[in-house]
């Protein structure tokens, strides 16, 4: 039977693949200092045990007030491969916070993590594009990316990663190209993308035209968008099974066809019969997008005559529930029937 | 002195209260404190009033010295009526009658079971003798009479460690450890969903604005080029009707102009000069020159000649007038 009396030994180790963990406020700082131990096995275990605390809020903000940042980044080029893929482990839950993503970004962290892009280990590889997502979103980390030149690498890794991986690098890419896109042009982003719009997965497809979006916003890349012939591609994607995919396909048609050559090569390539069967469709996204697409394809007189047919349909929009549709009825309307 | 304050003493009994033997009265001259008393302490063993003996038939004194002579008498009365009492009664005790002629009464055992009463006392000789010299047995195990109740106890199977029950916290603690962490994890995957979808809204939101602004500014770009196109186009056509307008002006002056230009040129060329004779040109042209450069020559030679003869006639002069100063000298 159990005695009151507390034990002189230690607790017996449970899990042997983590870290004893000390009581209350002393688990973490026991944790630091055990972190550059000479010994990997020893490593492991206190990274996994850190992996686990991290998940709570309180814990990630006491590990960065504590200072681990800093032993992670010598972590992060040690032998171990299992070391190595913790550590990363690590860094993608600690960046699931802002206070995280903050620290990351000022001591530096994002250097030493471009270097292992090249990593031979997958999960290591993976951990580090998650990580790269998530600071991405962040217009600071977005920044940071961007300073570092590492648009460039990614969209070169994008042809010859895994699909998981390609799905990780396109949010990023998609970031950081809303915040600039002209890096990802100059490295021939355009073409890229158009390759992994027939992908198979509709994962890959929805990330790939997300990016596409992004990308056809400044005039370099309409014009781009519009010589690589990116477009026949996307009026193909239009009628694709995931919602996702149609909208942002949609949204990529309406981005390019804003300049001249776009909308006439739109209309060459028959976008207008599917975007209006794109126009009642049950999703905000392509709805929406569907009818901004066509607001701008309006102003080619030859769409015009044949939209004018359409009027009828795009008026029963007027008064969907959702302010962007009215909106954008309203406008697409006004532009069909504008007289010169 | 106001110390002394004594009661006299009641000797009434009718109302009750109370008989002194002796009165009390305060003590006069009386110091607070004993004297110490000088004592000399004797050995017991010679002390005379230590008593003697054996104590069991001691003729003890009577209480009173002096016995009562009336109490004395009272106690002799007494026994003498108790031995005459004992007497009476010893008397007065029923005996057996007589018994009848030519009986004899005999005493006879009326209970149940009889009693056989005798005076030979039951005898019978016992011999025994001690064995051989045994070892000295040990001595058997003291145990004390029981006394008290007897109370039995026994702890069955499931009693001092039931696993269900000690089991109870150290799984609380496991599960609940397990699905703390795991809700934690779950929470997180939420908040990074969650704050997807938010993107996701804020972007389309974005881009829409973006798009708005873009086709906008695409549209009055357009028009403005439209516009500038035309009013340049418009502006060319002016330009060149202007010119056209200019040129049929000149034209006009200048036939106009030039109907008596003709005569007129020809009529100044003839004046200045400009139709010639080749032959007189030729002559101008080149036979003059040629004099005028020969008559140079000539005139040249003649300077040069000139200028040598009056260099000549100096040195020589010069000389002279050294001569003839260096002749004065003399």
């Amino acid at each position: 039977m159990t005695s009151a009396r507390i034990s002189m030994e230690l607790p017996p180790c449970i899990d042997s693949s983590r870290a004893p963990l000390a009581f209350g406020t002393r688990a973490l700082p026991q944790l630091t200092e055990q972190l550059d131990d000479p010994e990997p096995v020893t490593r492991r275990r206190v990274l996994a045990a850190l992996c686990d605390l991290v998940h709570d809020p309180e814990k990630a903000f006491e590990a960065i007030s504590s200072g681990c940042l800093e032993k992670l980044k010598a972590l992060l080029q040690d032998a171990d491969n299992t070391v190595r893929v913790k550590t990363t482990e690590v860094l993608y839950l600690l960046a699931a916070y802002n206070l995280g993503r903050g620290a990351v970004l000022k001591h530096d962290v994002v250097a030493l993590l471009s270097d292992m892009l090249d990593e031979p280990v997958d999960a290591c590889r993976k951990n580090v594009h998650r990580v790269l997502e998530l600071l991405a979103q962040f217009p600071a980390g977005a920044d940071c990316v961007l300073s570092l030149g590492l648009v460039p690498r990614l969209v070169m890794k994008l042809s010859e990663e895994q699909e998981e991986i390609q799905a990780l690098i396109l949010a990023t890419l998609s970031s950081c190209t809303w915040v600039d896109a002209l890096p990802a042009l100059a490295s021939n982003g355009v073409s890229v993308l158009r390759d992994l719009l027939s992908h198979p997965s509709s994962n890959i497809r929805c990330a790939a035209t997300r990016a596409m979006v992004a990308i056809s916003v400044p005039a370099e890349g309409k014009l781009k968008v519009c010589n690589e012939d990116v477009l026949p591609v996307l009026v193909e994607l239009l009628s694709d099974s995931d919602p996702g995919v149609k909208a942002n396909a949609a949204g990529t048609i309406m981005n390019t066809a804003i300049i001249t050559k776009g909308k006439l090569q739109a209309i060459k390539s028959g976008a207008i019969p599917p975007l209006l069967a794109l126009v009642d469709s049950e999703d905000t996204a392509v709805c929406a997008n569907a009818l901004r697409a066509l607001t701008t394809l309006a102003e080619v007189p030859s769409a015009r005559l044949e939209l004018l047919k359409h009027v009828s349909l795009l008026e029963t929009h007027l008064d969907h529930p959702t302010s962007i549709i009215s909106r954008a009825a309203a406008t697409a309307v006004r532009v069909i029937t504008w007289q010169p | 002195s106001s110390s002394n304050h004594y009661t006299t003493s009641y000797s009434t009994t009718q109302s009750g209260i109370y008989t002194f033997s002796s009165s009390p009265r305060a003590i006069l001259n009386c110091s607070k404190y004993r004297e110490p008393i000088a004592e000399q302490y004797g050995n017991i063993m010679y002390d005379r009033r230590v008593v003697r003996g054996n104590t069991y038939a001691q003729y003890l004194l009577p209480l009173t010295p002096q016995p009562d002579p009336s109490e004395l008498r009272r106690q002799q009365e007494a026994r003498r009526r108790a031995i005459e009492r004992r007497r009476t009664k010893e008397q007065l005790r029923l005996r057996t009658p007589e018994p009848v002629e030519g009986r004899k009464h005999v005493d006879v055992q009326t209970d149940l079971y009889l009693l056989e009463l005798s005076d030979k006392i039951d005898e019978s000789s016992v011999e025994c003798q001690t064995d051989a010299f045994l070892d000295r047995p040990t001595t058997p195990l003291f145990i004390p009479v029981k006394s008290g109740k007897d109370v039995a106890t026994q702890i069955e199977e499931g009693e001092l460690f039931d696993f269900d029950v000690e089991v109870r916290p150290m799984l609380e603690v496991l599960v609940g450890k397990t699905v703390e962490q795991a809700l934690l994890e779950v929470m997180e995957e939420e908040e990074l969903a969650i704050l997807r979808a938010q993107q996701r809204a804020f972007e389309e939101l974005r881009s829409a604005e973006l798009v708005e602004v873009q086709r906008l500014e695409e549209q009055e770009r357009r028009r403005r080029e439209e516009k500038e196109r035309r009013i340049k186009q418009q502006r060319e056509a002016l330009q060149r009707e202007k010119e056209s307008v200019e040129k049929i002006a000149a034209w006009a002056f200048a036939k106009q102009y030039l109907s008596e230009l003709l005569p007129r040129v020809y009529g100044m060329l003839r004046d200045k000069g400009y139709f010639y004779d080749p032959v007189e040109r030729d002559v101008e042209t080149e036979f003059l020159p040629w004099v005028i450069k020969e008559v140079n020559n000539t005139l040249g030679k003649r300077y040069v000649a000139r200028t040598i003869l009056n260099t000549l006639i100096r040195d020589i002069a010069e000389q002279r007038l050294e001569a003839y100063r260096q002749e004065e000298q003399k």
